[in-house]
């Protein structure tokens, strides 16, 4: 059974009647010890998912349909309380800046030992102990528990953050951008630390970035989010080597793997649209080479071209772009 | 400024820095004390009217007149005359009253006064502080419902009206009318009390009025920075970070939101301890609080300088001094302030 199941989810904010459209009929699944890379353009919708699936939406978000199973439990029509209830024990967040994610004015130690207490039931002492053995799993020394946020460096916030993910043995750690704001030495350390710890305690994780590379060295799967949309789910060797969407093999393209400048995503021509109001039919179409009359009026589905290879374009399997590798 | 080690370490809490940072605010805290008493010093040699008139009065016979001037130095020049108030106030003299029987000074204000008014003072700050807070991150954690808005005019409508005005409806309700509160006084006049724990029963009955009167002109102040503050931390990460980990509301709020909104408080009761004290003397007077209140307004009718002048004085340095135990608190309620 899979660990994280979203079938169909929409999440969209409301600015007074008007709503964006920030995640719109997105379904993928993660199994047990298996990372979903998801990627795509800054505001395609990566972080409202994680959100929907944590169930931390800002008040002026809302899922309108879809549903999310974690575990057995269904968790979008759970209350406030039932879902408070299963945070952290089932599922855990890394976020996107994880400098702001500790209280400043508390000790890092006191704030792991706070939700362990919370989850567990625990004494202070065996919380300590845990958080002990947790920030010698990640490489930091037990007894810099007593330090505040601002006596870390970036790097070893991050590690913390880390530690702090797994206090609770969760099934599912979501990762968004954990790295971004490292610099690349740092970032490929945290990286294997999370590689590491995800085999061992047999983790799902859902890792989000818009940075491809970090995505094929680290995710055994891969989903490309467009506008809103999931236009693409494979193996990792699958969507980088035979993408099925014109987006994917245009985003891989403006990311050269060789050792390089790394031109972020300029190759594509016009930007993302506004989701307030997308395109109608196929929400690439205004950007993409292939559309054709169709991709204008009507919406591509989304579908299984190959074994456990999914692309959302009409033409998906018929097209052939220029591999690149 | 600290600079972070290999491993990101800084041991700041007792560095050098700090303690260079505290010993520099004392160092001003002193220059600037130094110039009230200066300060205090000249108002009162270019008030107007002739002290001397008033403390001796008409008809007094030359001789005598002249004795009592050159006792206290009044015929010497002013800067001479400034430094015997220097020496004199080092000693702990401040002068004599020119109304209480010519009591010392220090006596007629430290005798039992200045404890009046820290209890009524302190008692209602701390009932202001506390209410205000608890009540401010309630609010702000139910925005715009009807918790918030309710305790918002409430607040308000207490910190606008004027309070003698408050005081005296008060002293006319519960007073006059019901008579469940004494109308004047910290006890009841020629009344014996029995022991001690009467007479604190006595003296808490009394406090009761001004109390609360002075307890609801300082919560609205508190109460708008409390709510303000934990609505601006609501919107840091860390907020949103303790939602993610699942914790109860409770621990969110008073675990995280209040204490990091607590931190401009402390400097906020510090900057504005004279207001708050001209508060509490204004409440004095009308319930006729024997405290420093009190003791200015007679002070001020029977033109009694040197009173005057030790209040002005004590008053000024309290000022002094909290502003710098705020600063210095600072640095321990907040890790990252480092020098
Ligand atoms: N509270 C909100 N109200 C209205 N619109 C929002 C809100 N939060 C996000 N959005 C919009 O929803 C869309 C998706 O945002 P989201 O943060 O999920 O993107 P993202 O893929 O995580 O981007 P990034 O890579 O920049 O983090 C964006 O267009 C964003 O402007
Ligand atoms: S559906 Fe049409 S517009 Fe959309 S990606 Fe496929 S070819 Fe391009
Ligand atoms: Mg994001």
């Amino acid at each position: 059974m899979a660990v994280l199941e979203v079938e169909n989810l929409k999440t969209y904010y409301y600015l007074g009647k008007e709503s964006v459209k920030a995640v719109d009929g997105v379904s993928f699944k993660i199994e047990a010890k298996e990372t979903l890379g998801l990627a795509g353009e800054s505001g395609c919708g990566k972080t409202t998912t994680a959100y929907s699936i944590m169930r931390l939406l800002p008040e002026n978000g809302r899922i309108v349909q879809g549903t999310i199973r974690l575990g057995d439990e269904e968790i979008t029509a759970l209350s406030e309380e039932e879902i408070r209830y299963l945070r952290w024990r089932k599922a855990s967040i890394i976020f996107q800046y994880a400098m702001n994610a500790f209280n400043p004015v508390l000790r890092i130690g006191a704030q792991i030992v706070e939700v362990i207490r919370e989850k567990e039931g625990v004494s202070k002492e065996e919380a300590r102990a845990t958080v002990s053995d947790l920030f010698d799993e990640v490489g930091l020394e037990p007894k810099r528990q007593r330090d505040y946020p601002h006596e870390f460096s970036g790097g070893m916030l991050q590690r913390a953050i880390i530690a702090q993910s797994l206090a609770c043995d969760p099934m599912l750690v979501i990762a968004d951008e954990p790295v971004t704001a490292l610099d690349v030495i740092v970032q490929n350390k945290i990286l294997d630390l999370l590689r590491k710890l995800q085999e061992k305690y047999e983790l799902a994780v859902l890792f989000i970035t818009h940075d491809l590379s970090v995505v094929a060295e680290n995710c055994h799967n891969v989903g490309i989010m467009y506008a809103g949309n999931l236009v693409e789910v494979g193996s990792a060797k699958a969507v980088f080597k035979h993408n099925l969407h014109p987006y994917t093999s245009k985003l891989i393209g403006a990311f050269p793997s060789v050792i390089g400048e790394k031109k972020r995503l300029q190759f594509i021509p016009g930007t993302p649209p506004n989701l307030l109001n997308p395109p109608a039919g196929c929400r690439f179409h205004p950007r993409c080479p292939y559309a054709q009359d169709i991709c204008k009026e009507k919406e591509p589905m989304y579908r299984e071209i190959k074994q456990g290879h999914y692309a959302k374009c009409h033409f998906a399997g018929e097209l052939s772009f220029e591999v690149i590798e | 400024m600290h600079i972070l080690n290999e491993s990101g370490a800084v041991s700041a809490r007792t560095s050098v820095g700090t303690r260079r940072y505290i010993a520099q605010r004392f160092v001003q805290t002193i220059i600037v004390w130094f110039m009230i008493i200066t300060l205090n010093f000249i108002i009162f040699r270019v008030m107007p009217g002739d002290p001397r008139q008033a403390l001796l009065g008409e008809g007094i016979p030359p001789e005598l007149r002249q004795a009592i001037v050159e006792r206290f130095g009044l015929d010497k020049s002013l800067i001479e005359q400034y430094f015997i108030y220097l020496v004199n106030l080092f000693q702990g003299d401040m002068g004599y009253s020119f109304s209480h029987f010519g009591e010392p000074v220090w006596k007629t204000i430290f005798d039992f006064r200045f404890a009046n008014t820290f209890i009524l003072m302190g008692a209602s700050m701390a009932a202001a502080i506390i209410i205000g807070i608890v009540v401010g991150v309630i609010a702000a954690a139910r925005r715009d419902t009807l918790i918030d808005t309710g305790s918002t005019v409430t607040f308000l409508v207490a910190y606008a009206m004027p309070v003698f005005w408050i005081g005296l409806l008060m002293l006319m309700f519960f007073g006059f009318q019901l008579g469940i509160i004494p109308l004047a006084g910290t006890i009841t006049r020629g009344y014996v009390h029995v022991n001690f724990l009467d007479y604190w029963r006595d003296y808490l009955w009394h406090m009761t009025g001004p109390w609360i009167v002075l307890t609801l002109s300082f919560i609205g102040g508190f109460y708008l920075i409390m709510r303000d503050s934990v609505l601006d931390v609501f919107t840091q990460d860390y907020i949103l970070a303790a939602r993610a980990k699942g914790l109860k509301e409770r621990t969110i709020l008073f675990g995280h939101a209040m204490r990091n909104a607590m931190l401009p408080m402390v400097s906020v009761v510090a900057v504005n301890l004279p207001y708050l004290i001209s508060g509490a003397m204004i409440t004095e007077f009308v319930f006729s609080w024997s405290g420093l209140g009190l003791l200015t307004y007679h002070s001020v009718l029977s033109v009694d300088y040197p009173v005057l002048q030790g209040i002005f004085l004590f008053l000024a340095s309290i000022t002094v001094f909290a502003n710098f135990l705020a600063d210095v608190l600072y640095l321990y309620l907040d890790p990252r302030i480092r020098y």
